[in-house]
C-alpha cells in the first residue's frame, strides 16, 4: 500500500507548463430571450467549465490554446462555439436534445455524455431549488429515474433506504457511495453495531450531510462505476458537486428561508385516536445564508444553515447548523487550486419506536391500550395525559457533530493533458443517549410505584473518519477520424469507526452523568479498511458518432483474506449516435428525431467483505468480573470481494425538436461470489463466517421519457416518468443452508437459493368453506419484499413567472408483513377478516401467513408553486422568489401499513436491510412549507 | 516560475501522503485487528482459567437458549400470545425451527469448548491444574447431559453423526466419573457426582443412581450450581427465562399453569444489573432420584420418607419479595386467567380443588421461591396409599421443584430432534435424524397440555390435563419414569 502511496505522489510531481489566459464573458439564453440559469459553459478538450447565474451569465478563463466553447443545457441543443478575439460571447440555446450533453462523470475529468456507454443521471442545481430541502435523500428523491428512495421512519436523524436495479448482496446495504468534491463521506445508513436501541429507528449518517451549496449531482449505477471508483462501488456512486464562486464575479448575496408545520401522516392509522394521543404538529424552519463572488483569480462561495423543527409528535426535537465555505483559486496558469469545506452539528431526541414494549405510538397502534375507536372522550383523555407523561420522562438524544473537507489541484500542463488530484477528509462523531430514569420506567408500567434504584443509561458513541486521496491523468488526442481520451489514475481511503458504549445501572434519579450511577460496564468497537486501486481506461471515438470504451482496474483491500492479492476487474462498451450520422442530418426525418443513439456496456463492480471478518480469532468476554474464553471468528484466508457482473444496453433518443424524449436500458447484474454468512453446522460450535458462497441475480428494464406538452415564451408544461422492473434472485447460495437476515421467529426474512434476497418465510394456513384452519405449510416462502416495479413520475408547469412543480413515485410487486396487526391479535383487537372466526384461537405462529400484505403504493412528494418577481432594472435585488411547497401530502397504498417503513430491518452495522416489517414506526410527516429565495 | 509550481505540487504531494497517515504510520494501509489471535490464547497464562470461565458463561448462553423454549414445550407455561416460541407450545417440533437449531449450536459450543480447554489450551498453560481439568470434564459431560435430556439424537462431534440421546448419557456419564476422579475441589467433586445420578437416572440405572445421589447427598446436604449470568456483558450471557416470565414491560409474558401460579416468577427484574442464576444442579435432584427408584422397588414408605426430607429441604431455601402489580395474568384480554387468592384450582376435570395456588398481584409484594418450592405438604405425602399415587406426587414434586430450570419437558418424555441446518451442513446426518418421535400419549393432547377452563365469577379453574397423571398412567413407556 505504501508502494501505491508513493507512486501516486511521483506522479503527481511530472512535468509543468503555463499558458496565458484570459476571461470569456456573456449571457446564455434561449429561443424566446429568457435567460437560462445553470447551462454549462466548457473549454473543450479540457475540464475547465462553469455555469450560468441566475441572470444567464458566465465568465470563463480560457487559454490561447483553447479554440472553443460548448454550451449545454437540458433540453436544449448543444452548441460548439469557436473563440474569437472578442473576451465577450452571448449565445442562444435552441431546444433539439434530450438530457444534459456533457457531464463530469466523477473523479476523473469532464466527458462528453455522448461518449459515455453507460447511464449517468445528473441532478442541476435549478432542478434542486424546486424544493426546499432539508435532507440528502430529499435530493434523491422522485428525482433519479430507476433509483428508489425508501422513507423508513418518520424519526429525526433517520434516512430513507436508498436501493437501485434491486438489492445486489446479502451482506451490505444497498447505499451508494457517496462522494463530496471527489472525497468519500460517511454514507452509514443503520444504527452503529454499538448503539442505543430505540426500536426500530436506524440512524443514519445521511441525516447530516450538509446539503448546502450544491452544484450539480451526479448518480452513476452499479457496474458501470467500475473503473472510475472500484471499492465498494456495486450499489452506485453518488456525488455531489459544491459552488466554489466564480471569477470575476460581482459578490452577489442570497437567502433562502423556509417556514412551515409538520403534521404526522394518518393514512395508515388502525385508530384515528392514535393521533389524537401522540401526534402534535409541529413547526419546521430553515434559513440559508449564501455569499458567491470572486475576483481575477479566485472564487468564493459561502452558505450557511440553521434548520429547527419539533416535528409532529409531542416531544421529538431537532436542530442543525450548518456551514460551508467554497474556494476556487487560478494559482498559476496551468494550476487550479478549489477547496471546499463544511461543519454540521445536527441534535434531536427521538421516541421510542417500533420493537419495544416502550413505544408510544406502537403501543397505541399495536393494541396495548385495546381497541381505542370504544374509548369514552374521558378515557381517551386519561391514556393521552399518561402518554403525555411518557412522553416527557423520554430522554433520548443524539448530537452529531461533522467535518469535511476536500482540497483539488488541477493541472493542465500542455493542450489536451489534464491532472487532477483531489484529497479530503469526512469526520463525523455521534453521541446517543438513553436515559430511563425511574420515574419513566414506573409512568410505563415496567416497575412498580416507589422504586428508585433501576435507573438505566446507554450512552455510545461513534467516531468515524474516512480520508481520501485520488489522482488521475487523462490525455486527449485526436487523430483524423478518431479521437482519443486516456485516463490513468489510482485512489486511496482509509475509513476508521471506533466506537464505545457505556451502560450505567442503578443511575441517581435527577442526573445525566454516567458517574452518578451503581454500576457502569463499557464496550468498544473499532473497524478499519484501508483501500487502494488504480486504473486505465481507454476511450475511442471514430466521427464523433461512435465510441468504445474499454478500462481495467486493479483493487487492493485490507479486507481481503490473507490468500487473495489484487482484485482485477474490467470495463468495455460500445456507443453509437445514429443522429450524428451525415445521412441522418440532411434527411427531412431529422425534423422527427432530435437525437437517437444505442449503448452497451459490460462492467464489473465491487463490495467489499466486512473489515476483520477475514481473521481467526478468539474472544475475550468479561464475564463475572473475569474474563472468559471463547472461539470467534472462525476466520476465511481466501475472503474476497464480491462482484457484480452488469450488462446493460439501451438507448437514448428524443423526437419533434426533442419535445419528446425516451431513454431505454435493460440490465442483468449477476453478483458472483456474493457475500453470504451462511449457518455453519450446529454440530461444529462455532460462529457464523464470512464467505464467497453466493450469486445473486438482478434484471429488468429502465424507461424514462419526457414530454413538453406546452413550450412557448409564456408557458411551459413538461410531464416526465419513469419506470424500472426489477426481478430479483439468490440463484445460488453454494450448497449453504437458508440464512436469516431479519425480522422475527414466526415470520422471518431469509436468504435461500431459488427466492428473491431476504424473502418472507413463515407459515401459509388454509382455510375450508368454514374458516377452519385445515392445515398449515411450514416454512413457505410467503412474500417478496423487493418491488418488482416502481418508478416516478414530475410534473412542471410554468406560467410567466409562475411555476408548478410536482412529483410522485410508486411501487408494486413487493410484499410486507403487518406486525403491528400481529400485536393487536395478541390484544384480541385485530383486524376484522383478516382471520375466519373458526380460526380466530389458532396458534400465530401458524397462522403467520394472514399478515402478510401486497404493499404497492402511490406516494406523492411534492406538490409546489413558485413566483418569481420581476424586478426592475438596477434593482438592489437580483432575485425575489416566493413559494408554497408540500410534501408528502397525498399517498395512496395497498396496504394496512406503511408500506414504506422498515421496522426490524437491519440486523447489523451496514448490514443488509430488506424492510417490509410494518411494526409501530410513525411515517414520515406531511410538511406544509412556505419558502421565500432573495438575492442581492 | 516553474519551481514555485513545483513547490505548490510539492506541497499538495506531501498533504495527500501526510493525510493518509494521520494513524499510526505503521498500520495506516495494514490495519491491525485489535481483537484476540488464537496465538495471543494458546499457551499463554491463566488461559486455561479463562477457557473455564468461558464454559461457564458458554453454559449461560446454552441455559439462555433452550429454558424458555422447553418450558413453552411442557405444561409449565402457556404461551398464550409472544413472540416466544409457539410451535413448541403444542408440541409442533420441527427440523426447522430456528431456535431449536440455535440450541444445538449452544450445547455443541460448549463440548467444544470444553475440549478445547482439555486438549489443547489447558495443556498449554503453565497453571493448568487437576481441579481444571476435571472442571472441563465436568462441563463436556453437562454438553452431553443437556444433549441427551433435550435431543433424540444428536451429533456428539463437529460434522459427525446423530448419536441417540442413550449414547450421549453415556458419554456424558463416562465425563462425570472421570472428571470425579480428577477433581481436587469439594464443590467439583459433588458436582460431577450429583450430574452423574442425573445422567444414570435417565439411563434408568437405577443402582448407580442412587448410588451416586447418596454420594452426592453424603459430600453436601445442600448442594447447589448455579448457571450464572452476565446480563450487562452479552446479549446472550442473561437469564431469557426471566425476560419471558416477567421482564417485557407491558408485553404479555409466558402464563404458568394455574397449579403453578404461586412459583411464578421464579426470576425477576429486581435488579436491573444483575440476572436470577438458574439451577444447574441441587442436591433435592439426588433425594427425588432415590425416592423415584423406593417407588419401583415398591418401598412405599421409605419413598414417603424421602418426601418428607425433600419438603423439609426446599423449605430450607430462600425466597424472593417484590412488587410484581406490573405483571398481569392475560390471555389476549385481561383477567381471563386466574389471578386471585380467591381462586380454586382442580389439576384435572374432577380432581379435588385447591386453594392458595394463585396469587393475587395487585396487592403489595409477593414473596416467591427462586432456588425450589413446593405446594406439596406432609399431609398430602401422608395420604399417599399406592405407588402410583406417589409416584405421581413425586412427578408433581419434580415440576413444582424444577419450574422454569427447562427439566419438564424431559420428564414429559418430550425431546427436540435434529436441526434441517445441521443436515444440511453435515452430511453424516439422516433424514430420519430429523423426524420428531413424540410419546403417543402426549402427541393426542398435544394441543391442550397447558389447556384450562377458567370461571372467572365462581373462581374455578380446571386444568385439561393433569400430565403427572398422564405420566404415571404410562410409566412403563420407555419415553418416561426411567426407573419403571
Amino acid at each position: 500500500m505504501k508502494k501505491i502511496s508513493l507512486l501516486l505522489g511521483l506522479l503527481f510531481f511530472s512535468s509543468v507548463a503555463l499558458l496565458a489566459q484570459r476571461s470569456i464573458t456573456g449571457t446564455v439564453v434561449d429561443d424566446s430571450g429568457e435567460s437560462l440559469i445553470g447551462a454549462t459553459v466548457l473549454v473543450k478538450g479540457t475540464a475547465t467549465g462553469t455555469v450560468t447565474d441566475v441572470d444567464g451569465k458566465y465568465t470563463i478563463r480560457v487559454g490561447a490554446d483553447d479554440k472553443i466553447l460548448v454550451f449545454s443545457y437540458t433540453g436544449y441543443e448543444t452548441q460548439e462555439i469557436e473563440i474569437g478575439a472578442s473576451n465577450s460571447l452571448d449565445v442562444t440555446m435552441s431546444s433539439g436534445v434530450t438530457f444534459d450533453e456533457i457531464v463530469v462523470t466523477g473523479q476523473g475529468v469532464g466527458m462528453e455524455r455522448k461518449r459515455l456507454t453507460s447511464t449517468v443521471d445528473a441532478i442541476s442545481s435549478e432542478q434542486l431549488e424546486l424544493a426546499p430541502i432539508t435532507q440528502l435523500d430529499q435530493v434523491l428523491q422522485s428525482r433519479i429515474p430507476g433509483t428508489q428512495v425508501r422513507l423508513s421512519s418518520g424519526q429525526p436523524g433517520t434516512a430513507a433506504l436508498i436501493r437501485n436495479r434491486g438489492p445486489i448482496s446479502a451482506n451490505a446495504s444497498t447505499t451508494p457511495v457517496i462522494i463530496i468534491d471527489g472525497v468519500r463521506v460517511d454514507n452509514l445508513n443503520s444504527n452503529p453495531q454499538l448503539s442505543v436501541g430505540t426500536g426500530g429507528a436506524n440512524s443514519s449518517a445521511l441525516a447530516d450531510i450538509p446539503v448546502e451549496a450544491i452544484e450539480r449531482v451526479e448518480f452513476t449505477r452499479g457496474g458501470a462505476a467500475t473503473t472510475l471508483y472500484g471499492a465498494d462501488a456495486a450499489n452506485g456512486v453518488l456525488q455531489i458537486f459544491t459552488k466554489k464562486g466564480e471569477f470575476n464575479k460581482k459578490t452577489t448575496f442570497g437567502y433562502d428561508g423556509t417556514v412551515g408545520i409538520m403534521q404526522g401522516e394518518e393514512r395508515f392509522l388502525r385508530w384515528k385516536e392514535t393521533a389524537d394521543l401522540v401526534f402534535d404538529p409541529g413547526m419546521v424552519q430553515q434559513h440559508r445564508f449564501t455569499a458567491d463572488g470572486g475576483g481575477d483569480k479566485v472564487g468564493f462561495s459561502f452558505a450557511g444553515s440553521f434548520y429547527d423543527d419539533d416535528s409532529f409528535n409531542d416531544i421529538n426535537k431537532q436542530r442543525r447548523v450548518s456551514m460551508r465555505a467554497g474556494l476556487r483559486a487560478q494559482i498559476t496558469k496551468s494550476l487550479l487550486y478549489e477547496t471546499s469545506s463544511a461543519f454540521t452539528s445536527n441534535w434531536f431526541n427521538r421516541d421510542y419506536n417500533a420493537n419495544t414494549s416502550f413505544s408510544r405510538y406502537g403501543n397505541a397502534e399495536g393494541g396495548s391500550y385495546g381497541d381505542l375507536s370504544s374509548y369514552t372522550a374521558g378515557a381517551l383523555d386519561t391514556l393521552r395525559q399518561n402518554l403525555q407523561r411518557e412522553g416527557e420522562l423520554t430522554d433520548i438524544t443524539e448530537a452529531v457533530r461533522r467535518f469535511q473537507t476536500s482540497h483539488t489541484f488541477t493541472w493542465k500542463p500542455f493542450k489536451g493533458f489534464t491532472t487532477r488530484a483531489i484529497i479530503g477528509l469526512d469526520n463525523r462523531t455521534s453521541r446517543q443517549r438513553n436515559l430511563e430514569s425511574n420515574a419513566l420506567l414506573i409512568a410505563k408500567g415496567s416497575v412498580g410505584e416507589g422504586t428508585a434504584d433501576q435507573g438505566f443509561m446507554n450512552l455510545s458513541t461513534r467516531s468515524f473518519i474516512t480520508v481520501t486521496s485520488d489522482l488521475g491523468m487523462q490525455y486527449r488526442a485526436d487523430a483524423g477520424n478518431f479521437s482519443f481520451i486516456t485516463s490513468v489514475g489510482g485512489q486511496l481511503f482509509r475509513e476508521q469507526d471506533e466506537q464505545y458504549q457505556i451502560i450505567a445501572t442503578n443511575v441517581t434519579e435527577g442526573s445525566s452523568l454516567v458517574s452518578n450511577s451503581a454500576e457502569q460496564t463499557a464496550s468498544d468497537f473499532l473497524s478499519v479498511i484501508a483501500f487502494g486501486g488504480f486504473y486505465i481506461d481507454e476511450n475511442i471515438g471514430y466521427k464523433n458518432k461512435l465510441f468504445l470504451n474499454a478500462a481495467m482496474r486493479w483493487d487492493g483491500n485490507s479486507a481481503f483474506g490473507s490468500e487473495i492479492g489484487l482484485v482485477n476487474i474490467y470495463r468495455v462498451g460500445l456507443t453509437y449516435s445514429l443522429t450524428d450520422e451525415p445521412f441522418m442530418q440532411a434527411s427531412s426525418i431529422s425534423k422527427y428525431i432530435s437525437r437517437f443513439s444505442v449503448r452497451a456496456n459490460y462492467g464489473q463492480a465491487t463490495n467489499f467483505p466486512t473489515p476483520f471478518r477475514r481473521d481467526r480469532l478468539f474472544v475475550a468476554d468479561p464475564y463475572l468480573g473475569g474474563i472468559a474464553y471463547t472461539f470467534g471468528n472462525p476466520g476465511n484466508a481466501n475472503l474476497a470481494p464480491e462482484i457484480v457482473n452488469s450488462i446493460e444496453a439501451g438507448f437514448d433518443a428524443s423526437f419533434l425538436d426533442a419535445r419528446v424524449g425516451l431513454s431505454f436500458t435493460y440490465y442483468d447484474n449477476v453478483t458472483k461470489d456474493a457475500l453470504f454468512t451462511p449457518p455453519s453446522a450446529p454440530s461444529s460450535g462455532q460462529l457464523n463466517q464470512q464467505v464467497n458462497s453466493g450469486e445473486v441475480t438482478n434484471k429488468g428494464i429502465e424507461l424514462q421519457g419526457y414530454v413538453d406538452v406546452i413550450r412557448s415564451k409564456d408557458m411551459d408544461l413538461t410531464i416526465n416518468a419513469s419506470v424500472t422492473t426489477n426481478e430479483n434472485l439468490v440463484a445460488s447460495s453454494g450448497g449453504a443452508p437458508e440464512f436469516v437476515v431479519g425480522g422475527f421467529t414466526f415470520l422471518g426474512s431469509f436468504v435461500k437459493e431459488g427466492q428473491p434476497l431476504g424473502y418472507f418465510r413463515g407459515s401459509r394456513p388454509t382455510f375450508d368453506a368454514e374458516g377452519n384452519l385445515i392445515e398449515v405449510e411450514a416454512n413457505a416462502a410467503l412474500g417478496n419484499p423487493n418491488p418488482t416495479a416502481y418508478g416516478n413520475l414530475g410534473l412542471n408547469f410554468r406560467w410567466k413567472n409562475v411555476t408548478l412543480f410536482g412529483s410522485a413515485d410508486y411501487q408494486s410487486g413487493a410484499s410486507g408483513v403487518a406486525v403491528d396487526d400481529v400485536l393487536r391479535y395478541f390484544g384480541g383487537v385485530n383486524d376484522p377478516g383478516r382471520i375466519p372466526e373458526n380460526s380466530a384461537t389458532a396458534s400465530f405462529f401458524d397462522l403467520a401467513g394472514v399478515w402478510v400484505e401486497e404493499t404497492n403504493f402511490f406516494k406523492v412528494r411534492n406538490l409546489g408553486i413558485s413566483y418569481n418577481f420581476p424586478l426592475p432594472a438596477g434593482s438592489t435585488l437580483s432575485r425575489l422568489q416566493v413559494g408554497f411547497n408540500m410534501r408528502n401530502p397525498l399517498v395512496f397504498g395497498s396496504s394496512s401499513f406503511d408500506p414504506e417503513v422498515t421496522g426490524a430491518g437491519i440486523a447489523v452495522q451496514n448490514g443488509f436491510g430488506v424492510g417490509g416489517f410494518g411494526f409501530g414506526t410513525e411515517s414520515a410527516p406531511r410538511q406544509y412549507l412556505f419558502n421565500v429565495r432573495i438575492g442581492f | 516560475m516553474l519551481k514555485n509550481k513545483f513547490s505548490w505540487i510539492l506541497v499538495a504531494a506531501v498533504a495527500v501522503l501526510s493525510l493518509q497517515n494521520c494513524e499510526d504510520p505503521s498500520t495506516t494501509f495494514e490495519p491491525i485487528n485489535p481483537d484476540l489471535s488464537e496465538s495471543a490464547v494458546l499457551g499463554t497464562s491463566q488461559s486455561a482459567k479463562r477457557t473455564l470461565d468461558g464454559c461457564e458463561r458458554q453454559l449461560a448462553e446454552v441455559y439462555n437458549r433452550f429454558v424458555d423454549l422447553v418450558e413453552v414445550a411442557s405444561d409449565n407455561y402457556d404461551n398464550t400470545r409472544t413472540f416466544y416460541n409457539q410451535f413448541l407450545d403444542i408440541l409442533n417440533i420441527q427440523p426447522t425451527d430456528a431456535d431449536i437449531n440455535g440450541v444445538q449450536f449452544e450445547i455443541a459450543r460448549l463440548r467444544e469448548l470444553a475440549n478445547a480447554g482439555l486438549t489443547v489450551i489447558g495443556p498449554g498453560d503453565p497453571a493448568f491444574a487437576a481441579n481444571d481439568e476435571a472442571e472441563f470434564l465436568f462441563f463436556l459431560g453437562v454438553s452431553h447431559l443437556l444433549a441427551g435430556e433435550l435431543f433424540q439424537s444428536l451429533p456428539a462431534t463437529a460434522g459427525g453423526a446423530a448419536m441417540p440421546a442413550t449414547d450421549h448419557l453415556n458419554l456424558a456419564a463416562g465425563y462425570f466419573q472421570q472428571g470425579l476422579d480428577k477433581a481436587t475441589e469439594d464443590d467439583t467433586r459433588v458436582s460431577c457426582t450429583l450430574a452423574r445420578a442425573r445422567a444414570l437416572y435417565h439411563l434408568g440405572d437405577k443402582a448407580g443412581a442412587v448410588a451416586a445421589a447418596d454420594a452426592a447427598i453424603a459430600l453436601n446436604t445442600s448442594f447447589l450450581r448455579e448457571v450464572q449470568y452476565d446480563v450487562l456483558n452479552g446479549t446472550f450471557a442473561l437469564n431469557e427465562m426471566q425476560n419471558a416470565i416477567h421482564d417485557r414491560g407491558t408485553f404479555d409474558d409466558l402464563q404458568p399453569l394455574p397449579r403453578l401460579d404461586f412459583l411464578d416468577p421464579k426470576y425477576n427484574d429486581q435488579n436491573a444489573a444483575k440476572d436470577f442464576n438458574t439451577p444447574l444442579l441441587k442436591i433435592e435432584e439426588a433425594h427425588l432420584i432415590k425416592c423415584e427408584a423406593a417407588i419401583a422397588d415398591n418401598q412405599l414408605e421409605v419413598a414417603k420418607g424421602i418426601m418428607n426430607d425433600i419438603i423439609g429441604l426446599v423449605a430450607t431455601r430462600p425466597t424472593t419479595t417484590f412488587d410484581d402489580s406490573t405483571e398481569d395474568r392475560i390471555q389476549g384480554m385481561a383477567g381471563i386467567r386466574p389471578d386471585s387468592t380467591n381462586v380454586q384450582v382442580a389439576a384435572s376435570p374432577g380432581a379435588p380443588l385447591r386453594s392458595g395456588l394463585v396469587l393475587y398481584r395487585k396487592g403489595g409484594p409477593i414473596t416467591v421461591p427462586f432456588i425450589s418450592g413446593t405446594s406439596v405438604t406432609a399431609p398430602m405425602i401422608d395420604a399417599v396409599g399406592t405407588a402410583d399415587e406417589a409416584l405421581e406426587l413425586l412427578y408433581l414434586l419434580r415440576q413444582e421443584i424444577f419450574i422454569a430450570e427447562g427439566r419438564r419437558m424431559t420428564d414429559m418424555g418430550v425431546r427436540l430432534v435434529v436441526s434441517e441446518v445441521e443436515r444440511l451442513a453435515n452430511p453424516n446426518i439422516k433424514e430420519s435424524d430429523l423426524t420428531p418421535v413424540l410419546p403417543p400419549f402426549m402427541d393426542a393432547i398435544k394441543t391442550e397440555i397447558d389447556g384450562i377452563d377458567y370461571d372467572a365469577a365462581t373462581g374455578i379453574c380446571t386444568i385439561k390435563h393433569d400430565l403427572n397423571k398422564v405420566i404415571v398412567a404410562n410409566k412403563a413407556s420407555d419415553f418416561v419414569c426411567p426407573f419403571h
